[in-house]
């Protein structure tokens, strides 16, 4: 570690929001890799979600009344540093193993319509899914809910995992989940061979400047990926 | 020829299971953590006969697809042979 607590730069010397946030560019051009330098950095789990609210009630009632998690902290601050930003609170409700479920209320602000929940599966892709040990409370928490009048989706078995669905006031979905197996070796395997395949096919579709036409491309394309990787020399 | 490979991990099993009396149907491996079922023409797989969820049943050319999908339903699929390029 270079830095010492006492000269470590804090957010509130950033001069503008993009610098208090560090939104970059998103080019990678120029960007070095993990391998590079060698220094392995790992993640421990989730400390907490965090999604804007204009309906500042109901979330509450929802989550801790209706859901019953535990409300663990709130945060009320007068802005935030850079100029516009909305007088706000921040609060947390507890997901277990030290986890939170948090949003953000701004005051004096209403939702813009960009915000707009939206009945599309682009919309549903930004959601987390909050874990359960085992089938029996994956099923608690589907009766209990719907027993408590809230609308829960049936429940969906994906590869690994089986989960159910609901949305909250906001209607920000929320998925509960349990796995169904832990991953192997070989599911590591095949998302490396995957995500390979797809990737191929975007540089040649992007290259010849059209979208990717389907996943029977990334699927054919895979199938090239496991006839070489299967005749590689067994480890 | 077509050929699918098939992870070798039990939500998948069953595509193996069910083709295993199939004539002119070849199955080899796991290699590495894949079956390869081969056939010369044609392949049909059943949903229902496999007792697949729909989300897997939606992802069940995952493992690898050398043959082109000449019917896609909620229940079966078929596949026949291509010469396009993997």
């Amino acid at each position: 570690m270079t830095e010492k607590l006492a000269t470590r730069d804090d957010a509130s010397s950033a001069k503008s929001f993009n610098e208090a946030m560090g939104i970059g560019t998103g080019d990678l051009a120029g960007v070095r890799h993990a391998v590079d330098d060698g220094i392995q950095l790992a993640l421990h789990g989730v400390d907490h979600t965090a999604r804007p609210t204009w309906k500042l009630n109901e979330t509450v009632e929802f989550y801790r009344d209706v859901l019953g998690l535990p409300l663990v902290h709130a945060i009320t601050a007068r802005g935030w540093g850079p100029p516009g930003h909305h007088d706000f609170l921040h609060f947390f409700f507890d997901a277990g193993k030290g986890a939170t479920i948090a949003f953000f209320y701004y005051i004096g602000s209403e939702r813009p319509e960009k915000y707009t929940p939206e009945g599309h599966h682009f919309y549903f892709a930004t959601h987390t899914a909050w874990a359960v040990d085992s089938e029996e409370e994956l099923a608690s928490w589907k009766e209990t809910l719907e027993k408590r009048g809230i609308q829960v989706s049936p429940y969906t078995r994906h590869e690994i995992l089986e989960s159910i669905y609901f949305t909250d006031p906001n209607g920000y979905p929320v998925e509960i989940t349990r796995r169904l197996r832990e991953t192997q070796e070989i599911d590591e395997v095949d998302a490396r061979l995957t995500m390979q395949a797809a990737m191929e096919v975007e540089s040649e579709a992007r290259a010849a400047s059209r979208l990717m036409d389907d996943i029977d491309a990334v699927w054919r394309r895979k199938a090239k990926l496991v006839d070489i990787y299967k005749k590689e020399d067994a480890k | 020829m077509i050929e699918v490979h098939v992870i070798d991990v039990p939500e998948f099993q069953a595509m193996v299971d069910t083709m295993r009396a199939k004539t002119a149907v070849t199955i080899t491996g796991p290699v590495k953590g894949y079956w390869t079922i081969s056939a010369p023409d044609e392949l049909t797989f059943d949903r229902k006969a496999m007792k697949m969820k729909p989300a897997v049943w939606y992802g069940i050319f995952t493992g690898g697809l050398n043959g082109e999908i000449a019917h896609w339903g909620r229940d079966e699929v078929r596949v026949v042979g291509t010469n396009r390029a993997l």
